[in-house]
Parts: structure tokens; sequence; C-alpha cells
């Protein structure tokens, strides 16, 4: 830590790995209510579009206040000079913290906007609104005085300034369904697929630079490639989640191309990523940073890049649209692309904060390997259902409730895993609050 | 390659799939006035939307295969199960859903406001999808139906009851739905004749019958099968 205003980012950290905590337990109750018969009473109180609203939400908010976090804590590094205004940024956290709270004990309590992930109610969209510009201003205001441009400074804020913009999609009253879906997507495919992207690709690229001392000039051109290839493949890979919508035929052509495209960036960040580990010019003193930058590229290409890929066919995404098998690529995909890319840039940055130059690891490779390895699992099993929903409900046409039945001894496999991954989650968090000096420096 | 060519590729790639991506967002636009039917997108079908909302029945439904996997998609909700049916559900799940291992909770929505869902749920099964969802398309799901008896062995009289949503309403061996009889022992009382003429046209022989007439739904052939194979359970 070079900058006294880099401490912020810690407590974004740190109010982002609870709630991580708290999407997965709601997660295992989820997948107990697809496992077990839920009794009436319990139904009527807490149904289950309350806990996906909160695992969901959860999800999201753990997310950006892990991005917000990784901003502050790249943005002094890169523009070399502090950050505007502290005040703003402690603001912008509890305004968010706040926000998140107030909507899931309303969603408790039925006051909900009704739409899938976007059920924040529009009074609070206003909030959320507040909190990305204050955010906004704060960033672009620490840039705008140091004037130190860099490409990583350029993405990360193109990416933020997205990611802003899309949101207000989501917050009119759309009468026709249609055209509330075709916005819907603006916010969550554009977010996931173009501005989140842009987003980690900045961080990502940051934390490579550091850690293998690898020249800017060869980071730099490479985040270009990557972004620019994103955001080809992504945008108009939009139209995957066009086919049955109602919308014209054409995005069938549209969405099947631009989608069969979208693993490339991704393969790209792999190579690369390889590339510059073995070009590295620092040694290694953290091999677990290093782990989980490797496997967060790696687990990214295959939950986004080869699960996305194997079901955005139009002649197969007929039959697996709004299946188990969309579960199972939401998981994979969230967990490898922008879990981990948080949890790196946790690992990256903590120690640092504490002034630990090298931290013991021990817990944190069998959290590591414990969360990898139970997701794989769960995307797999999931995959399993959804294989097995596919075939029964829509091929064989037998009726939703008959293919729940096969489906079921699944859904429990997978919440065993589930309770895997909470466990690897809590021995990470716990690590990640108490980092210790490593015993023996080399 | 160059830091300057990797900036064009990034600004050329970005600029040419937002072109095409904003110019098909126009045309879509323009497009979904009739592939939705926007004439019928009446201000019922819209409080109807409004309903869906306030409930969230969406983070447990999908329509249009969007939303949580965790009940049925609701596309063709209405060609599925009816008005009655809907009704039914919406009101009393505790009694719908008594024996299924999944339960829907009990919402307390007024009656109007479910007639303002069925508005809805009728508007949005008329969408111009393409097709979707399978289960539902008149022409894959005969495919289905060909599928069972040939690979499962069914007769094709019980195909079309299992594939044709007569167990949305009805049960057999305790599986099914609970709005309509069990039909477990029908045959002992009808004749495969008797079932015929009762399907096609149920208020015709029973004047408070809450059936709909499946003559638009199942084709000669099947309506025939079907009745011959409840006919059968004695």
């Amino acid at each position: 830590m070079e900058y006294r205003s880099q401490k912020i980012a810690y407590w974004y950290f740190a109010a982002a790995l609870p709630l991580f905590v708290l999407q997965v337990v709601v997660g295992l109750w989820l997948a107990a209510n697809y496992t077990f018969t839920i009794p009436q009473s319990i139904v009527n109180v807490f149904p289950f579009s309350t806990a996906r609203a909160f695992h969901t939400n959860l999800l999201v908010l753990w997310m950006l206040l892990g991005f917000m976090g990784g901003t502050y804590y790249i943005i002094p590094e890169e523009t070399k000079s502090e950050i505007y205004s502290e005040k703003l940024a402690w603001f912008q956290l509890i305004a968010l913290l706040v926000t998140g709270v107030t909507a899931i004990v309303g969603f408790l309590l039925g006051w909900t906007q009704g739409r899938p992930l976007l059920e924040i109610p529009t009074e609070l969209d206003f909030v959320v609104v507040i909190g990305a510009l204050v955010f906004l201003f704060n960033v672009g205001m620490t840039m705008l005085k140091a004037r130190n441009w860099t490409a990583i400074q350029g993405t990360l804020l193109g990416g933020l300034v997205f990611l802003a913009l899309l949101y207000l999609f989501g917050i009119p009253f759309y009468r026709n369904l249609v055209i509330d879906w075709y916005y819907w997507w603006w916010v969550i495919h554009l977010w996931v697929e173009g501005a989140w992207e842009l987003v980690t690709a900045s961080i990502f690229a940051f934390v490579l630079m550091k850690l293998t001392g690898v020249d800017r000039q060869v980071v730099e051109k490479w985040v270009y490639v990557e972004i620019g290839l994103f955001l080809f493949t992504g945008l108009a890979g939009t139209g995957h989640h066009y086919y049955w919508i109602g919308a014209p035929k054409y995005w069938l052509w549209i969405g099947g191309i631009f989608s069969a495209l979208e693993p490339l960036p991704i393969l790209l960040m792999v190579f690369d990523t390889m590339h510059h580990v073995k070009q590295r010019q620092a040694k290694i003193v953290n091999p677990l940073t290093w782990t989980y930058a490797i496997g967060c590229a790696v687990m990214h290409f295959i939950g986004a890049g080869v699960w996305g890929f194997l079901h955005t066919l139009p002649q197969i995404n007929y039959y697996t649209h709004g299946s188990q098998v969309t579960v199972s690529h939401g998981h994979l995909a969230f967990f490898g692309a922008y879990a981990l890319l948080n949890l790196m840039t946790f690992y990256f940055a903590m120690p640092r904060m504490k002034g630990i130059a090298e931290y013991d690891d021990r817990r944190g490779k069998i959290g590591f390997w414990t969360m990898c390895s139970a997701m794989m699992i769960m995307g797999l099993t999931f995959g399993v259902a959804g294989v097995l929903q596919s075939y029964i409900e829509r091929v064989l046409g037998m009726g939703y409730m008959v293919a729940q039945g096969y489906m079921r001894l699944w859904m429990g496999v997978t919440m065993a895993a589930g309770a895997f991954f909470l466990a690897g989650l809590l021995t990470t968090v716990v690590d990640l609050f108490t980092l210790r000096p490593a015993k023996t420096p080399a | 390659m160059t830091k300057k060519t990797a900036f064009w590729i990034f600004l050329i790639g970005t600029l040419t799939s937002a072109a095409l991506f904003l110019w098909a967002t126009y045309d879509t636009q323009r497009q979904v006035t009739t592939l939705s039917h926007v004439d019928k997108l009446s201000d019922e079908v819209v409080a109807g939307k409004r309903v869906f909302e306030k409930y969230n029945c969406n983070d447990c439904h999908t329509i249009l295969g969007f939303g949580g996997y965790y009940a049925p998609d609701l596309t063709k909700v209405v060609q599925r199960v009816g008005e009655e049916g809907i009704r039914y559900r919406v009101k009393s799940p505790e009694l719908a859903f008594a024996n299924s291992p999944r339960k829907m909770p009990n919402q307390h929505v007024t009656d109007q406001e479910i007639t303002d869902l069925v508005a809805f749920f009728r508007w949005v099964g008329e969408i111009n999808n393409n097709d979707w969802p399978p289960q539902d398309s008149k022409k894959r799901i005969s495919r289905g139906e060909q599928m069972m008896v040939a690979k499962v062995g069914v007769s094709p009289g019980a195909a079309v009851f299992q594939t044709k949503g007569c167990m949305n309403c009805h049960s057999l061996h305790g599986t099914g739905g609970t709005f309509g009889p069990a039909l477990d022992k029908i045959g002992a009382t009808l004749s495969a004749e008797e079932i015929g003429k009762y399907v096609r046209n149920p208020k015709g022989v029973n004047p408070k019958a809450m059936m709909p007439s499946q003559k638009d739904n199942l084709s000669e052939r099947e309506l025939d099968e079907v009745a011959r194979f409840l006919s059968t359970l004695k």
C-alpha cells in the first residue's frame, strides 16, 4: 500500500465478505426447497421467491462492493495520487449498505418491484443511482486531477460509467412484457458480458502487472485486444436472450453467431495470463494470490466460455432455455469470472493493507481448493438435473413435476456440494480477516 | 502488434458490434408491435402484469423462460390449464398442491386481481415467440407423444394422457392435479364412447362441467385413443 486513502478499500472488502457468506447460506436453503417438501405454513411466510431474491441481490451487492473497493485500491497507485475525497467514499459505502439491507428486509415484507434480479423497489433505485453518481464523481475527479492517464484507468472508468448507465434501463415499468425483457437484458447481460468484463479486465491487468512485473505496455496492449473482443462478441451476443421472447427471427442468427465467438476473449485471457506468469520479472512471493489469478482465468473460461457456448446455439437452447442448465452455467460463470476475481483482489490487497509482505497461506489454500471443487461438482449436478429436465419435460413432454421428481436426487447432491462450498468459503473469509505473516520467510 | 494497433482493434470491434446491436434494437421495437399483438395489449393486461409483479410470481415461475426455475413456465398457462385452473391454483394453493412435494404460497390474491392476471397470461400466450416452449408446442409435442409410444412402450392413449396436459387437472395413482376428479376407476362408470363424447364437449353432457372442450386441443385420433385408454381403467 503506497497511499493512505487506499485503506478505504479494506472496509469495502470487509463489508462484502459477510454478505457473500449470507448469499451462500440462502443458497443452501434454496437447494433444500428442491430436495425436501417444505410445509405450506412456511411457504406462505417465506416462499422460494423471497429467498431467491435474497440470493441474487446479495450476489450483486457483495460483488459491486468488491469492485468498488478494488477500484479505490487501484486508483491511487495508477494515478499516483490520493483519492479525491475519502469522505465521499465513506458516504457511498454506508449508503449502499443501508440500501441493501433495507431492500432485503423489504423483500420479507413483500416490498418488491417483482422483476427477477431487479426486485429493488423504484424508491431505492434512486438511492442506488445517487450512490453510483457519487462513486463515479469521486473516481473521475481523482483521475482528472492527477492527469496520469493509463489504459487500465480508462478501461475501469469506461466500465463503471457503462455499468451505471445500463442500470437506468431496469428502472421504469414497461407495459409490454416483450419490451420489458428486451431491456431487462440490457442490465443483466450487458452488465456481466459487457460492463463487468471491462471492470474485471482492468482490475485483473493491474494485479497481474504488479504480481509478475511484466511491462505495462505489454499488459495494456492485451487489455485492449481482450476488451475489444469482449465487447465485439458481448454486445451483439445479447441476442442469445432474444430467441424466444417475441423478437424478430434474425436474433437467432445474430445471437447464435456472436455467442459462438464469446469464448474467444476468455481463451485469450487464459493464454496471456499464462504468458505473463511465464515471462515474470518478479519472483513468486505469495503463491496463493498467483493461484487465484490462474484459477480465475481457467474457471472463467470453463463457466462462462465452455458452458455458455454449450447452450447458446438456438437449436440446443430451444430445449435447455429456462431450465437447470441455465442455473449450472450461471453458477460456474459467476463464480469463475467474478467471485474468484474479487477474492483474488482481496488476497492481493488485504495483506498489503495490513503491512504483511508474505502471508501464511495454508488455510487460504484449503479454502480455494474446497470452493473450486465444490463449485465444479455443483456445476455438474445442476447440469445433470438440467439435461434430465430438458429431456423429460421438453422433449418427452411429460409434465413439469414429473421431471422435477427425477431431478430431486441431483438437487440433493447439489445441496451437499453446497455445504462443502460454504465450509471452503468460511475458511477463506476467516483467513482473510486474520491474515498472519508466514512463519519462515525463504 | 503494437499498442496502437491493439487500440484500433478495440475501437473497431466495439463500434461494429454496437452499430449492429443498436440497429437491431430499433428494428425490434418496430416489429414487436406485430409480434406481440400490441392492439390486444389492453389496460386489463397491463393491470395483470402489475399483479404478476406485485406478488413476485416471477421469482418461482419462469415466463418466456426467464425467472425462477422452481415452478412451471407460465408462457402458455392459459392454454395448458385454462382460466378456472389458474383461479383454483392461485386462490387455494393449499388444496391444489396438497399432494405435491412442492407448494405454492397463498398470497390472498383478490378475485379482480386474478381476472387481470388471466388477461395478462392470455395475451402472453399469443406472443409469436418462435414456438417456445417445446412442451406446449403443437408441432413438437406430437413428436414427444410418438417417442413415448416407441421408446417407453406405453399405449398411444396413455401417451396422449401424459403429454397433452390431462394430468394438470386429473390424477392417476395419486400423480397429477387435484382440480379435476381422479380417474383411476373411470372405466367402471363410463364407456369409451361416453368418455369420447364428454371430452369433446363437457358442457354438452353436464352443463356445470368446469372442463374445457378438448376438440381444438387434440386431433380426432388422439381423442379416440385417450377415451379408449381411460375406459380400460377399472
